[in-house]
């Protein structure tokens, strides 16, 4: 098997084996992590589906619409639960009405629910990375880590897996729409196309591999 | 030649400038956001602390009275018991052989005893304190100071003097006495005054001698005025030293709880 089959293997088998292992360990985890487990199963699901779909030859792009705008909703739930009582849970609520009507309005009038949702899919970036540049940030202080202790290992594992995802992605994104848009760029050809999702592949893949360590490493009883 | 055409500013590294300076702009605010809540949850944090301390010392003071008065009571109920019980048959042995000669001085060693035992009872938990209140305690007090002839003592107090929790009066009796004990000791004073004021929340209890006044030393490294600090938080008062002319001079005001 070429690599490029393996890197998609590894990110779809990753997603379902840290979907699976989350199901698992669900009733024994703390209340903190319960919309980051949320959002690991709601991954696990949309992988699953779009791989069906992928197999009967179907557009998935509508999943990838759901999945940006319910995926974003269970993070920033995530990023307010780990973080309360130093950010502000409205500040937090603002943030998800606003990015939901904003992904709202453009797949029903920008960008079709058929087509790739670029839009949504950089803002979302920039949300996350803000998000997580912030707790790494935070979490530098001890009265922060404190007030979750013991949690702080499992935190950091999935918020650098956040991070590098999303920090990749917006990279990835923002150079495959110009090479995709802009008619100077036409000598991209398919292979190119393959190697960037091969790219954003093997990202994906790290990023499950860091949640897994994180739940891995989570507050034992 | 057209594949190495150089990637135009505009569409290519305009956007991510933007996206970087939104990033960096997002994390600014929301560092601002947090250590604007950081700041106050270490302030609350802090107020937690300061009060569990307060606890422990009401506690600790709390336990040390209770000490105190048990020491007193098995000194007064058992040894100076024992005391009075040896100087009976003493007297009782001397009128049976009719001398006194051999016995004299065994009796006047069990006297001592049985007076120093109640001055040690009396320091340690002061008779009056529980059953008379603080004006009388420190009545007392004055008295004993007068008594010694060195030093003369004045206390003045408003007339309708209210009783308070055993708590606080015993807290003042005690803070005073120090206060007393310590120009006794080291200030050669010739003068001493006792004042209690009432205001409609505060008991105010100033306290000034004509002494050497407080050296810089003493006042970094005295255990007593160590002590008479936390007796004065333990109450949830302030403690004041002020420097007015020649002596020592200071002043307790300790928040108004009045019993009915």
């Amino acid at each position: 098997m070429k690599l490029d089959n393996w890197i998609l293997f590894a990110s779809t088998f990753v997603v379902l084996f840290t979907a699976l292992y989350a199901a698992l360990i669900y009733k024994r985890l703390t209340k903190d992590l319960r919309f980051f487990l949320w959002f690991v199963f709601l991954s696990g699901i949309i992988q699953l589906i779009s791989l069906i779909l992928w197999f009967s030859s179907t557009n998935n792009m509508p999943l990838l619409h759901f999945y940006v705008a319910v995926g974003f909703i269970f993070l920033a739930l995530f990023y307010g639960d780990i973080l309360q009582g130093f950010i502000k849970r409205k500040l937090i609520l603002g943030i998800i009405i606003l990015f939901s009507l904003f992904t709202i309005i453009n797949s029903s009038f920008i960008q079709s629910i058929f087509t790739y949702n670029s839009y949504a899919l950089t803002v979302e970036c920039i949300l996350i990375i803000i998000l997580s540049i912030s707790t790494y940030m935070f979490s530098l202080e001890d009265l922060v880590q404190e007030k979750r202790q013991g949690l702080w290992k499992s935190i950091k594992w999935i918020n650098a897996g956040l991070l590098i995802y999303y920090t990749s992605s917006l990279i990835i994104f923002n150079f495959a729409h110009l090479f995709f848009s802009d008619q100077s760029f036409k000598i991209y050809s398919r292979d190119f196309n393959l190697q960037t999702w091969m790219l954003h592949s093997f990202f994906s893949t790290v990023m499950y591999i860091c949640f897994f360590i994180g739940l891995w490493n989570r507050p034992k009883a | 030649m057209e594949q190495t055409q150089g990637i135009n500013f505009l569409t290519t590294l305009f956007p991510l400038a933007m996206v970087m300076f939104v990033i960096a702009l997002g994390v600014i605010l929301l560092n601002q956001h947090f250590r604007k809540n950081l700041y106050q949850q270490k302030l609350e944090q802090e107020e937690i602390k300061n009060q569990h301390q307060q606890e422990l010392l009401r506690s600790a003071i709390a336990a040390q009275e209770q000490e105190r008065q048990r020491i007193a009571n098995d000194l007064h109920d058992e040894l100076g018991a024992m005391l009075s019980m040896a100087r009976m048959q003493i007297l009782q042995f001397q009128k049976k052989e009719n001398n006194t000669t051999n016995t004299e001085n065994l009796l006047e060693l069990i006297e001592t005893s049985l007076a120093s035992t109640r001055r040690i009872c009396y320091q340690l938990m002061p008779p009056q304190i529980e059953r008379y209140g603080l004006v009388a305690s420190l009545q007392s007090l004055k008295a004993n100071v007068n008594s010694t002839n060195e030093t003369s003592a004045s206390f003045t107090y408003p007339s309708d003097f209210p009783r308070f929790s055993n708590a606080m009066e015993l807290g003042v009796y005690r803070i005073v006495s120090e206060l007393v004990n310590n120009t006794l000791k080291h200030a050669k004073a010739k003068q001493l005054m006792i004042t209690l004021i009432l205001t409609d929340s505060e008991l105010i209890c100033s306290y000034s001698d004509n002494g050497v006044g407080l050296t810089d030393a003493a006042e970094g490294s005295g255990l007593g005025l160590k002590s008479m600090r936390a007796r004065v938080e333990a109450l949830q008062g302030i403690f004041v030293i002020s420097e007015q002319g020649t002596g020592f001079n200071c002043a307790i005001k300790i928040p108004f709880q009045k019993i009915s």
